[in-house]
């Protein structure tokens, strides 16, 4: 049976942390089933709908001003709603907090801006398939994907006038890692790559006639390679893997590397022909994942932060415009990282800005939101909301539940240790004089708010 | 305070004055753990260069700023667009400035102004987000940095510092983003203060955490630095009011509260101000005139301010703008994104003022435009090296030529 802080940890590390009834069933779990319930849940999740989103079958000199401004309007309202879907996904049970938590990682790493709904649904939906897949077909199908063809510039990739952009970041950003190849190799590779490109519809399509079929000669080796030859010289090199399970540890695990343990995941990745789910299912079930050093010591990316938020607060409703400027002062927006290098993460988050913002955020969240205690208040409470236009319903009825019977003291110490990973140096005097102690209903509220308000509430 | 402050003259007192009351005060509100965690670079009161950067952030069209009014292919290409000669405000037989620019030619007729034409770098780049990248790392256009060049001029000199750049804006942009250190994003000093002084907040920093894990103590210290700097900056935007007209709006409101801080001797050396709305591909001259006209007349106000209160000597101002636009107009009155543009540096220490090199080669394009002939690196460096006294080419990651500006 696993402690309360190693559970929390799995489940923030693999997901977004517990909602109040999940933290209530997943005690006492063991780590093995704990992590094989992860898993299971993954496989059981279905594709994003791509319907509706084809905005327009005419190019775009067709259009008239009027058309053109109506479908800009709409392709943001959709991008924005596409947005605020993925951290509701996120923050709910039923959806798989796994395959969300995978896909944010590989959304930073094969970071790219969509411009459009459609591809950037789409985009998802290859970074979701192959998330606890394969490596090798995760990096193909992200290099027949729209999107990233559109980012990358692959389009201008023609045979007579190479573009060289998407393989530049092939190699320095997505799979070896920049001193792990000439200059050469870049040129090469992009020869390979050229008539990769997309339609108006959105879809991969390979234009022949752009591509240039002559002989290549990448990593040392020559052939008529096209794209797919490419990636597998590069999976065939050890660094491959090391760069991949580098990032993951980084990631996953603790953003001070150890270079011992990653090469020996880097060894097991290699010899699995690139199994990304048996790595995760590794590293999540391996001892040292639970040492101490690792436990507590990573900041929240602002998605992280809004998702768990909303876990725990079982948020059901928020104004996308309010989530999306959110996102924006904390330096995180889906779907535009600031550029292919994706999000620095760590300590870069944190700025006296972003800073003041993430520690005044739930008092935000509470002043701008109807919250719901009782669960008859829903009616009522749902209607009251429409009127008074406020942005967010918050949901504290499950946590109520769970501290039915608790005394004021008990409450304090399920609470702190439910929303903090590492609560035992939490100084009790410097909480509870801030808090509410009215009624049981006021008491937890503010004591929620001012958990959720200290400094140790941003890592996980 | 104020009262004092009308007692005695702020020009000569300013420093004496400062370094005793903004201690005392300051240090009477905080409780004993922040005093201990203070450094002592914090509260220093010295003088110092300082320098000023405005971004014009979306691209400014450079030929209708400084205008080549004597080049026929300039309104051949612009026949609708282009600034008529008897409007433009002339600078030399060449070029004249924008008319709405009024107040900076003032100054250039001053010789406070130098003006860098053609600057820009290889393989430009015509996507906002990512020249602005490139501008804020200083990479090339085919590296992608993830730390700005004011962000590792405080790495390489600011050790014990917290306040040291600030942007005025609600979120900290790349320039001032470091691996160790960053600068301090500010909207105004009084939402700033508002924010931080949350008695919970202040409650809570008073809680040891330096034994605990380094990622706890340090959001702890950033914390209280944030505090500390929120408690300093108030105290000092207290100290000197202007009393100079400058434009409406934030751009204005901004840089009043730079010459505030900069007159109360706050130990800040750099200072990020945003200009926006520069990206207009349609009927632009208007919209153009405007932003130029804010900036022209809130530096105009800038200069006055710092300068009747001998403070000028201290003080470089530099603008510039992700990339410049094409030579030839659109068909919607605009002009698309291009890439060479002009950048501004105002203050009185330059060496040469005015021009700084030819006007840019309207009949040798590449593909419709500008060629850069001064890479924008080279200005950086010479700001960091013969400005900020720092170590250019270990900041810059390279070598870059400077230019006998200061």
């Amino acid at each position: 049976m696993a402690t309360t802080v190693q559970l929390m940890h799995l489940y923030w590390r693999a997901g977004f942390g517990c909602s109040p009834s999940e933290w209530k069933q997943r005690q006492g779990l063991s780590i093995n089933t704990a992590v094989e319930g992860l898993f299971s849940e993954a496989k059981q999740s279905r594709p994003l709908s791509e319907a509706g989103l084809l905005l327009t079958n005419k190019r775009a000199k067709d259009l008239s001003p009027a058309e053109k401004k109506a479908l800009k309007d709409r392709s943001r309202q959709l991008l924005a709603d596409a947005n605020v879907d993925w951290v509701m996904r996120m923050a709910l049970s039923a959806e798989s907090a796994l395959l969300e938590r995978m896909s944010l990682f590989w959304h930073g790493h094969f970071a790219c801006e969509s411009k459009t709904p459609l591809v950037a649904i789409r985009q998802l939906n290859a970074l979701r398939e192959h998330a606890l897949g394969n490596f090798k077909d995760l990096v193909l199908a992200i290099a027949r994907d729209p999107s990233m063809i559109r980012y990358l510039n692959n389009q201008q990739n023609k045979k007579r006038a190479p573009n060289e952009n998407f393989a530049r970041e092939l190699l320095e950003l997505f799979t070896l890692g920049i001193g792990h190849y000439s200059e050469q190799d870049i040129k090469e590779a992009a020869r390979a790559f050229t008539g990769w490109s997309s339609n108006m519809r959105g879809e991969f399509i390979f234009r022949e006639r752009q591509h240039d079929f002559d002989s290549k000669t990448f990593m040392g080796k020559t052939g008529n390679f096209d794209g797919e030859d490419i990636i597998d010289i590069i999976l065939e090199q050890p660094q491959a893997a090391r760069f991949i399970v580098s990032k993951i540890y980084r990631y996953f695990v603790n953003e001070t590397p150890d270079e011992a343990r990653i090469q020996q995941l880097a060894t097991q990745f290699y010899q699995s022909n690139y199994d990304i789910g048996k790595l995760m299912y590794s590293i999540f079930t391996s001892d040292w994942f639970y040492d101490a050093k690792n436990i507590g010591t990573k900041i929240k990316s602002p998605i992280e932060l809004f998702a768990g938020i909303f876990r725990t607060l079982s948020v059901s409703e928020i104004d996308a415009k309010s989530l999306i400027y959110a996102q924006r002062v904390l330096g995180q927006t889906l779907f535009k990282p600031p550029n292919v290098a994706g999000w620095k993460g760590g300590k870069a988050w944190i700025d006296n800005a972003t800073l003041l913002f993430r520690l005044n955020l739930v008092e935000y969240l509470q002043r701008g939101s109807k919250v719901r205690a009782r669960k008859q208040d829903n009616d009522e409470m749902m209607q009251s909301t429409r009127n008074s236009r406020k942005a967010i319903v918050i949901d504290i009825h499950d946590i109520m539940q769970e501290l039915d019977n608790s005394s004021e003291q008990e409450t304090y110490v399920a609470l702190r240790d439910y929303l903090l990973p590492s609560s035992q140096n939490i100084d009790a005097s410097k909480i509870l004089p801030f808090v509410d102690k009215s009624t049981k209903e006021s008491y937890i509220k503010s004591l929620i708010l001012r958990l959720m308000s200290v400094p140790e509430y941003q890592l996980c | 305070m104020n009262i004092i402050i009308e007692l005695i003259p702020v020009i000569m007192k300013r420093r004496n004055f400062l370094t005793y009351s903004s201690l005392a005060s300051t240090a009477m509100l905080m409780p004993n753990f922040l005093q201990a965690f203070s450094s002592p670079k914090t509260y220093n009161s010295r003088s110092g260069k300082k320098l000023i950067v405005i971004q014009f952030s979306g691209g400014n069209d450079g030929l209708n700023t400084i205008i080549p009014y004597r080049n026929d292919v300039y309104y051949s290409s612009r026949p609708s667009l282009s600034i008529p000669k008897n409007e433009a405000l002339r600078a030399t037989d060449e070029l004249a400035f924008n008319p709405n620019m009024q107040a900076l030619r003032d100054l250039y007729e001053e010789g406070l102004v130098s003006i860098v034409n053609s600057v820009g770098y290889p393989n430009p780049i015509r996507s906002h987000f990512r020249s602005m990248d490139i501008w804020h790392t200083a990479s090339g256009s085919e590296n992608y940095w993830q730390t700005g060049w004011l962000g590792r001029y405080l790495d390489n000199n600011c050790a014990g510092c917290i306040h040291q750049a600030i942007e005025l804006d609600e979120s900290l942009g790349l320039a001032l983003k470091g691996d160790v250190r960053s600068g301090f994003a500010m909207d105004n000093v009084r939402q700033l203060k508002r924010t931080s002084s949350n008695r919970f907040l202040k409650n809570l920093a008073q809680q040891q955490h330096e034994h605990e894990h380094e990622t706890v103590a340090y959001l702890y210290k950033t914390m209280i630095e944030t505090q500390q700097s929120a408690d300093y900056l108030f105290e000092h935007s207290k100290v000197y009011e202007s009393k100079l007209e400058y434009p409406n709006g934030a751009f204005g409101r901004d840089l009043k509260q730079v010459a505030e801080l900069i007159t109360a001797d706050t130990d800040t050396r750099i200072y990020y101000v945003n200009l926006g709305g520069f990206d207009t591909h349609a009927n632009q001259k208007n919209a153009q005139g405007r932003l130029l006209k804010q900036f022209s007349d809130g530096v105009g106000a800038l200069v006055k301010d710092l300068k009747q209160n001998n403070l000028l000597d201290d003080v470089l101002i530099m603008a510039f703008s992700e990339f410049g636009r094409r030579v030839k107009q659109n068909a919607s009155n605009g002009t698309d994104h291009g890439t060479a543009n002009n950048v501004f540096l105002i203050g009185n220490q330059l060496k040469k003022n005015g021009f700084y090199n030819a006007a840019p080669n309207l009949l040798d394009l590449d593909k419709g435009d500008l060629k850069y002939e001064i890479d924008f690196r080279r200005i950086y460096a010479t700001l960091l090296d013969d400005w900020l006294e720092a170590d250019a080419s270990n900041i810059l990651n390279g070598r870059f030529d400077k230019l006998s500006l200061l």
